[in-house]
């Protein structure tokens, strides 16, 4: 039962950040003209592709935590 | 990992914006025009158009880890990256990877006496087809692995959805993959491994120097687990996982240059938790220059089943005290499920050479310790694990 009402606390916790994310309102919109400095390649999650791939793959194989930005990404021996 | 979102790379609406406009003294038609400039500008994530150039990279990657006494594993991977837009509504992204691994890793804990020697090549490649339509994206995705005593096959869909104004986007994920396990030692044979994931995430343009995304991601495995080169390792058939990431990159007016940070909360049935700190600093320069400091910052507390290396005081190493032979508890000595700190420094130094040439070489420091933990006590009696490796990467765009 506790371990219900944690993941509960938990899951509530994250839709509510969710929501403050999307902010429905309180994040004033940012007009398209507005959003040259947003399209620079730095202002983007990802943009060094292979960069990415060589840090996941060296994580996941030196430490337990894994993944988190995205799914379909196979697995490895890595011993 | 596939990537799940990507902000197209597209001219700054700055280059079409009012220096080129013919000059004129009416506001009104200065505004029209920046409104119709804006409006050809494809969304700051890409939901809904293809990007609008091709472009390819070659990125080589040399890793050397040691502990106090012992050269660990060394790995050489060449990398291949490709991009294209493949007539207006589609669009290619395709990986090769090939890993030389070699060296020396330790059976249990950091013991340097029978440590075993490796040798293994890698060969990974993954490609994946994205469709596009009015304010929406859809993503599938397949990739493969293999080494001499491990293949993984893998699939993905990722869709994208955005609002109106495209300051926000959704996007969910659903994944899965099966893996099978021949070890050279033949303690087990064709084991296999298959989990499945699912994802979602919403991005939001906070302002127009703030992006911000919140990822939620949950996977269930089953299958083999364990790692058969190690010895008393024997990890239990199921594993999910669970992550939050939260990432947010900033614009500086006055430098010109990006802040970019994110933090990752891990969770798994192991009863792994982990927290994952990064941040770097993209500062470009004249002439296509651009240097980038980052720092990373990780934690971890140990699985339920790692054991110290404390050893039973008739059997001696590996076996903790009281072990058991005929015993099926989980116990593992792997160091990588124990407690501990990890900190990364990077530095990257990029250079455009024209329009479309790009160079780029990345230099990492890495360094683990027990004694490192963030949060209660990390686990005791373990070398500290160092890590280099550099990057040169090469990219043409057309």
């Amino acid at each position: 039962m506790k371990v219900i009402v944690k993941k509960t606390t938990t899951m509530l916790l994250i839709a509510s950040a969710a929501l403050a994310l999307s902010a429905c309102g309180t994040i004033k919109p940012v007009q398209p003209w507005e959003k040259g400095n947003l399209a620079k390649t730095a202002m983007t999650f990802e943009n060094d592709r292979l960069e990415s791939r060589y840090g996941e793959h060296i994580y996941t194989s030196r430490e337990s935590a894994s993944g988190g930005a995205g799914v379909g990404g196979g697995g490895c021996g890595c011993n | 990992m596939t990537k799940i979102i990507e902000i197209t790379s597209v001219p700054l609406i700055t280059s079409t914006g009012p220096e080129t406009l013919p000059a004129s003294s009416d506001m009104q038609t200065i505004g029209a025009a920046l409104l119709t400039a804006a409006l050809l500008l494809p969304g700051v994530v890409k939901a809904e158009t293809p990007p609008e150039h091709a472009s390819l990279s070659l990125k080589y990657l040399n890793y050397e880890e040691k502990q106090a006494g012992l050269k660990r594993i060394t790995a050489n991977s060449p990398s291949l990256s490709l991009t294209t837009p493949l007539g207006a509504d589609w669009s290619l992204d395709a990986t090769l990877t090939s890993d030389d691994v070699s060296g020396a890793s330790p059976r249990y804990h950091t013991a340097i006496s029978g440590a075993s020697r490796m040798n293994d090549q890698r060969t990974a490649g993954d490609v994946a087809f994205t469709r596009y339509f009015p304010r929406a994206s859809l993503t599938v995705g397949t990739a493969y692995s293999t080494e001499h005593d491990y293949e993984s096959r893998a699939l993905s869909a990722t869709g994208n959805f955005s609002s109106e104004d495209k300051n926000t986007t959704w996007t969910v994920g659903l994944g899965g993959s099966h893996d099978r396990i021949n070890p050279t030692n033949l303690i087990v044979k064709n084991e296999t491994k298959k989990t499945i994931s699912i994802m979602a995430g919403v991005t939001q343009i906070l302002t127009a120097e703030d992006i911000a995304q919140l990822t939620l991601s949950h996977s269930r495995g089953e299958g083999y687990f364990s790692d058969p080169y190690k010895a008393l390792d024997r990890r239990p058939r199921e594993r999910n996982q669970t992550t939050l990431l939260a990432r947010w990159n900033h614009h500086f007016l006055g430098t010109g240059g990006t802040g970019r940070f994110s933090y990752r909360y891990y969770s798994d049935t192991y009863d792994v938790k982990a927290h994952t700190l990064t941040a770097e600093y993209v500062q470009p320069f004249s002439q296509g220059w651009t240097i980038t400091p980052s720092l990373r910052v990780y934690s971890q507390s140990a699985a339920s089943f790692y054991f110290d290396p404390v050893y039973d005081a008739q059997l001696g190493a590996p076996f903790p005290p009281g072990y058991q032979f005929a015993s099926t508890q989980p116990s593992s000595a792997d160091q990588r499920l124990s407690g501990f700190g990890a900190l990364t420094f990077g530095f990257k130094v990029s250079k455009q050479l024209t329009s479309d040439w790009t160079v780029d070489i990345k230099l990492e420091n890495y360094e683990q310790r027990g004694n490192w933990r963030l949060f209660h006590k990390g686990s005791p009696g373990l070398a500290a694990l160092k890590a280099q490796s550099i990057q040169l990467g090469i990219s043409k765009q057309w």
